[in-house]
């Protein structure tokens, strides 16, 4: 399997494989969230973390990536899955960023946010809760 | 007889100049919410939202017209071109005012019982948040009958052009003035949520003949119970509507004339036929498969009613798509059966020939064959083509409307769309 995707990896621009992980400000109630914990937040299911408390996801400049790894969907279909949520009234999609830096900052300024960033980007006003495994 | 039973609507040629309009305004508020969402971050309590479907449709054969759902008042038969199905636009405001409290409001022009596309307000409520797994909402809010049924007129969030006829057309009821509550619960290594929800109608439906059909004050209640485990969901759900009052035009004058004669068969014959006052049940359960580029939808609901007038029936449809890059191709199959009940004879032929008319007004016995394939151009927008063959019986008439003498019971029509969401 390993071998496969090197290969793949192989054919692939370097951006599109980044080392992303989930985040959360240094202050969060948990250390670690399972994958199936994040798709529950990230997918507007229940919002809030294993201990209880509410929490705020926001999206970055990987988010494509970042979906195709956490729920393996392409981008058109997280919008139309999204289009269902909203306009039923049910929830909103996760704020969004254009920028890793604007992610960083505000994980680094909300105990209820997350997101994700390269790892290279880290800083030590945020942890991570999540690898986002290839 | 079906005939005497069809919608007063004027004819009038200019639902294209409607059609035309409704474009326009969609091009225009996504102008305007392009803006307005460029501008979001001064007012990060205000989000603006739009989706619209601009829709073209031609109705190969077929010699009935074929209508989206029991809310359009007429459509294009054999031969005939039109955009007035499927094409319509909604726009919709949320105001986070706190981190408890929404509100959102949403209106949609599309064709409606009285064959015109005036904007109607579909969803306006509060939303109540007291904890990070339960939501409370009042006001108007759309009908949670089937699984997905509170998004049926979004296209961009559906892989069809339209959600399966067969399946949702016998439910024209969009929204009702009530209230919901849901909550969502960890159950093993998924998540259960439950809802209910209570209100009344405020909905017109078109009727043969007459005016429209005027359901407001119906009480309508129910529930459902989602369970979503990985790429899985279930549903179970169920509704009731009690009517408040009977049809009006030629229902209304069988009930009349079974008034004034006398003797059981036609007394015990006009309790059967009563709506007003009596309840229909929906039962509804489905599941769906989601994981990467392949979905599977399968979706059966039972219809129950009181009212003989109303056939009970059991409709379902099977629909698959599997993403290929911006493509995907998808493939259905749905279908509805009715069963009408035989009443006791009135010894009045002629009355007795009224009766089984009108009771067969809500017959259906069809399936129906959908090929499509759904182009994600853009984000926020798609373009579909589809083609869906409709094979049913002479008497299959529910989900149409202006059958013609040698109306078969089958129908080809040709689609293509363009949807899009912001």
């Amino acid at each position: 399997m390993k071998i496969a995707l090197l290969l793949v990896s192989l054919f692939l621009p370097i951006s599109a494989l980044a080392d992303l992980v989930l985040i959360a400000h240094i202050h969060a109630p948990v250390d670690r969230i399972s994958r199936d914990e994040a798709i529950n937040i990230y997918m507007g299911r229940l919002r809030r973390f294993p201990s209880g408390e509410s929490v705020q996801p926001v999206d970055g400049p990987a988010k494509a990536q970042f979906y195709r790894l956490l729920v393996n969907k392409e981008l058109a279909d997280i919008n139309a899955y999204w289009a269902r949520l909203v306009f039923s009234g049910r929830t909103s999609p996760p704020r969004s960023f254009e920028q890793n830096q604007a992610v960083l900052d505000y994980v680094s300024a909300n105990p209820d946010a997350i997101g994700y960033v390269e790892r290279t980007e880290l800083n030590a006003k945020v942890k991570v809760i999540l690898d986002m495994e290839h | 007889m079906h005939r005497c039973l069809r919608p007063n609507v004027n004819h009038s040629e200019n639902y294209r100049e409607a059609l035309g309009n409704a474009l326009v305004i969609a091009l225009v508020l996504s102008a305007l919410i392009s803006q307005a969402a460029a501008a979001d971050d001064s007012l990060p309590g205000l989000k603006l939202h739009a989706f619209g479907t601009g829709a073209l449709n031609y109705v190969a054969s077929g010699n009935a017209d074929f209508v989206r759902d029991l809310s359009q008042p007429d459509g294009a038969r054999g031969g005939q071109w039109t955009g007035k199905i499927d094409s319509l636009v909604g726009g919709q405001v949320n105001i986070q005012l706190s981190e408890h409290f929404e509100i959102v409001g949403q209106a949609v022009s599309r064709h409606r019982f009285d064959d015109s596309f005036t904007p109607e307000l579909t969803w306006a409520f509060l939303k109540y948040s007291p904890l990070t797994n339960l939501d409370i909402r009042g006001g108007r809010i759309g009908t949670d009958f089937y699984m997905r049924s509170d998004s049926r007129l979004v296209g961009y969030s559906n892989l069809t052009i339209r959600p399966s006829v067969d399946y949702y057309g016998g439910l024209p009821h969009q929204y009702i003035d009530g209230m919901d509550g849901a909550m969502t619960f960890e159950l093993g290594e998924g998540l259960l949520r439950s809802k209910v929800f209570a209100g009344i109608s405020p909905e017109k439906f078109p009727l043969e003949n007459s005016e429209p059909w005027n359901i407001s004050g119906s009480r309508v209640f129910g529930g459902s119970l989602d369970y979503q485990w990985r790429s899985w969901q279930f549903r179970f759900g169920y509704a009731e509507i009690h009517h408040e009052r009977d049809l009006p035009g030629s229902f209304a004058q069988l009930m009349t004339v079974l008034s004034t004669v006398p003797g059981t068969a036609s007394q015990a014959a006009l309790n059967a036929l009563r709506v007003g006052e009596t309840a229909s049940q929906h039962y509804s359960m489905g599941v769906i498969y989601d994981e990467g580029p392949l979905q599977v939808q399968l979706m059966v609901s039972g219809v129950t009613s009181d009212s003989a007038f109303f056939q009970d029936a059991v409709c379902g449809y099977f629909l698959t798509g599997y993403r290929i890059g911006e493509f995907t191709p998808f493939a259905g199959l749905s279908w509805s059966k009715s069963t009408p009940d035989t009443l006791q004879s009135t010894r009045v032929p002629a009355l007795d020939a009224a009766i089984v008319n009108t009771i067969g007004r809500t017959e259906t016995n069809q399936h129906t064959f959908t090929l499509g394939v759904r182009w994600d151009f853009h984000p926020g927008m798609d373009l579909k083509l589809q083609w869906d063959a409709i094979q049913g019986d002479t008497n299959s008439l529910y989900n149409y409307r202006w059958e013609q003498a040698d109306w078969d019971g089958r129908m080809q029509v040709l689609n293509m769309a363009f949807d899009f969401a912001f």
